[in-house]
C-alpha cells in the first residue's frame, strides 16, 4: 500500500531522515515508536507529502508521490489525525466533516451529511453534530477529527501521536476508536508513546532513532526481546 | 472674540454635502483597498515568488510615499504620461484605494499569518487544494481577527481623504476652506468640520464594535 525507498530529509543543515525504506501491506498496522526527535514524525507526515522528501521515493497504492498534481490524489486516499485535533473552529463538527467530501469529490450535501452522520454514531458522538471544536473535550475532538478523516473514505489512516495532548482519562476512548478500525481491517501507521497499545493493535513495530529505523518485528517479540542496543535502551525508560 | 452661531447653521447644509463626498470617496477607495488588499495579501504570503516580489515592492512603497505625494502623482504627474487630464474624483479614489490597499494587504496579511499552521495542514491532508483551503477554512477564521485593525484602516482612511482637498476636490475640508475664503469664519467653519469627521469616526468605530461582537459570539 505504501512503499518507501531511501527517504531522506533534510531541514536545512539538519539531517532528520537518513534512508528510509519502508513497505507497508495492505491491512497491516504499523506503529512506530523513538525517541522525541528521532524522525518518526517526520517520516509519517512524508507519508501524504505534508513534508516534501529531499530525497527518494514514496509511492502510495501506485501512485508516485512527486508533486502538487498527484499530490491531491493521492492525499483523498490517506487520512490523516493530528495531536493536536486540528478541527476547523468556525465550523460544526458535522460541517467539519462534510467539507472535504463535498468540495473533493463532489459528493451531494445530502449524501455527506448521512455519511457523517454514519461516522458520528460509529465515533460515538451522534449527539455532538451540531456542535462546535471548542465545546468538546480533547477526546471528542480526536474522535470527530478520525471520522473527518474517514469520510473520504481513505485507504490509509496515518496518526501522528495522536493521544499525545489528551488529559489521561481520555486516552482510552481515542484507542478504542482506533482499536476497532484496526480490526475493520483498514491500513493504518501510528505514531505514538502508548506501548501498551502499540503491543496489542500493532502487527509490526518500527523503532526509529536518529533518522533511521533500527529495529522492526512483531511487537510482542521487539518488547519482550529486543535485539539492538538503542532499542533495549530506549524501552528501559518507557516500559 | 464672538462665536457667530448663524454662520455655523448656514453653512451645515454646504458642509453636510461635502461630509457626503468624503463618505463617497472613503466608501469607494475601501471597497478598492479592500480587493487590493485581498490579493495582495494572499500574494505576499502564497507560493509564487515573482507575484511576492511584486507585492513586497507594492506595500513597500505605497506605505513608505506620503499619501498627499501620492495623490500629486495620479492627479498631475500621470496625465504628463497619458496626455488626459484626470477627473478629480477618479484621481482621488484611485490614490487613497491603492494607497489604503497597501495598508489592508499587511491586515490580511498578519490575520492569514495568525491562523495556526495545522488548519492548513488538516485542510491539505483531507485533499483540498491550497485555493480551498484558504478559501473554505483559512480566511473566514482571518476575517474576525482582521475586524479591528481592518475597523482602525476605515477610519484612518475617511481622515486621510481630506488631503484630496488639495486637487480641489469639494469634500468636506475642501468645502470649509470654500466657505472661509467667502466668510472669514474660520474658527466657527473649522470647529464644525471638525464635529462633522468626529461623527463620522465615532460612527465607525461603533458599528465596528458591533461587528465584532456579533461574530464573536457566532465563533461558539
Amino acid at each position: 500500500m505504501i512503499n518507501i525507498r531511501g527517504l531522506h530529509k533534510y531541514f536545512g543543515e539538519n539531517h532528520i531522515l537518513k534512508g528510509i525504506d519502508l513497505d507497508i501491506a495492505e491491512r497491516e498496522v504499523v506503529v512506530i515508536i523513538g525517541p522525541s526527535g528521532s524522525g518518526k514524525s517526520t517520516l509519517l507526515r512524508c507519508m501524504n507529502y505534508l513534508e516534501e522528501p529531499s530525497e527518494g521515493a514514496i509511492s502510495v497504492d501506485g501512485i508516485v508521490l512527486d508533486g502538487e498534481a498527484n499530490v491531491n490524489k493521492v492525499r483523498e486516499n490517506v487520512g490523516m489525525v493530528f495531536q493536536r485535533f486540528n478541527l476547523f473552529p468556525h465550523m460544526t463538527v458535522l460541517a467539519n466533516i462534510m467539507l472535504a467530501p463535498m468540495k473533493v469529490k463532489h459528493i451531494a450535501a445530502s449524501d455527506a451529511k448521512q455519511t457523517a452522520i454514519d461516522l458520528l454514531t460509529r465515533v460515538g458522538l451522534a449527539d455532538k453534530a451540531d456542535a462546535y471544536p471548542d465545546q468538546l473535550s480533547g477526546g471528542q475532538q480526536q474522535r470527530v477529527a478520525i471520522a473527518r478523516a474517514l469520510a473520504m473514505h481513505p485507504k490509509v489512516m496515518l496518526f501522528d501521536e495522536p493521544t499525545s495532548a489528551l488529559d489521561p482519562e481520555m486516552v482510552g476512548e481515542v484507542l478504542d476508536v482506533m482499536r476497532k478500525l484496526a480490526k475493520s481491517g483498514m491500513t493504518m501507521a501510528i505514531v505514538t508513546h502508548e506501548m501498551g497499545f502499540a503491543r496489542e493493535v500493532g502487527d509490526r513495530l518500527l523503532f526509529v532513532d536518529d533518522g533511521r529505523i533500527i529495529e522492526q518485528g512483531p511487537p510482542k517479540e521487539i518488547f519482550e526481546n529486543p535485539k539492538e542496543e538503542r532499542t533495549k535502551l530506549f524501552l528501559s525508560k518507557v516500559l | 472674540m464672538e462665536f457667530n452661531t448663524g454662520l455655523v447653521i448656514d453653512s451645515f447644509p454646504l458642509l453636510l454635502i461635502g461630509a457626503g463626498l468624503t463618505i463617497e470617496i472613503t466608501a469607494m477607495s475601501v471597497g478598492l483597498g479592500l480587493i487590493i488588499g485581498l490579493f495582495v495579501g494572499i500574494a505576499r504570503i502564497g507560493g509564487n515568488k515573482i507575484l511576492r516580489l511584486l507585492a513586497n515592492v507594492y506595500v513597500d512603497f505605497f506605505r513608505g510615499t506620503p499619501l498627499l505625494v501620492q495623490i500629486f502623482i495620479v492627479y498631475f504627474a500621470v496625465p504628463v504620461i497619458t496626455g488626459q487630464r484626470m477627473d478629480p474624483f477618479v484621481a482621488a479614489v484611485s490614490a487613497c484605494g491603492i494607497n489604503s490597499g497597501a495598508y489592508i494587504a499587511e491586515i490580511f496579511r498578519a490575520g492569514i499569518e495568525s491562523i495556526e499552521k495545522g488548519q492548513m495542514e488538516a485542510g491539505r491532508s483531507l485533499g483540498l487544494t491550497w485555493v480551498q483551503t484558504m478559501r473554505y477554512i483559512i480566511i473566514p477564521q482571518a476575517f474576525k481577527r482582521v475586524i479591528p485593525p481592518l475597523g482602525n484602516e476605515f477610519i484612518a482612511l475617511l481622515k486621510d481623504s481630506s488631503l484630496v482637498s488639495v486637487i480641489g476636490f469639494e469634500e468636506l475640508t475642501r468645502r470649509g476652506q470654500l466657505i472661509i475664503a467667502r466668510t472669514y469664519g474660520s474658527l466657527e467653519i473649522w470647529l464644525s468640520v471638525a464635529v462633522i469627521y468626529l461623527a463620522m469616526t465615532i460612527t465607525i468605530s461603533r458599528f465596528v464594535a458591533y461587528l465584532e461582537k456579533r461574530y464573536k459570539i457566532k465563533e461558539n
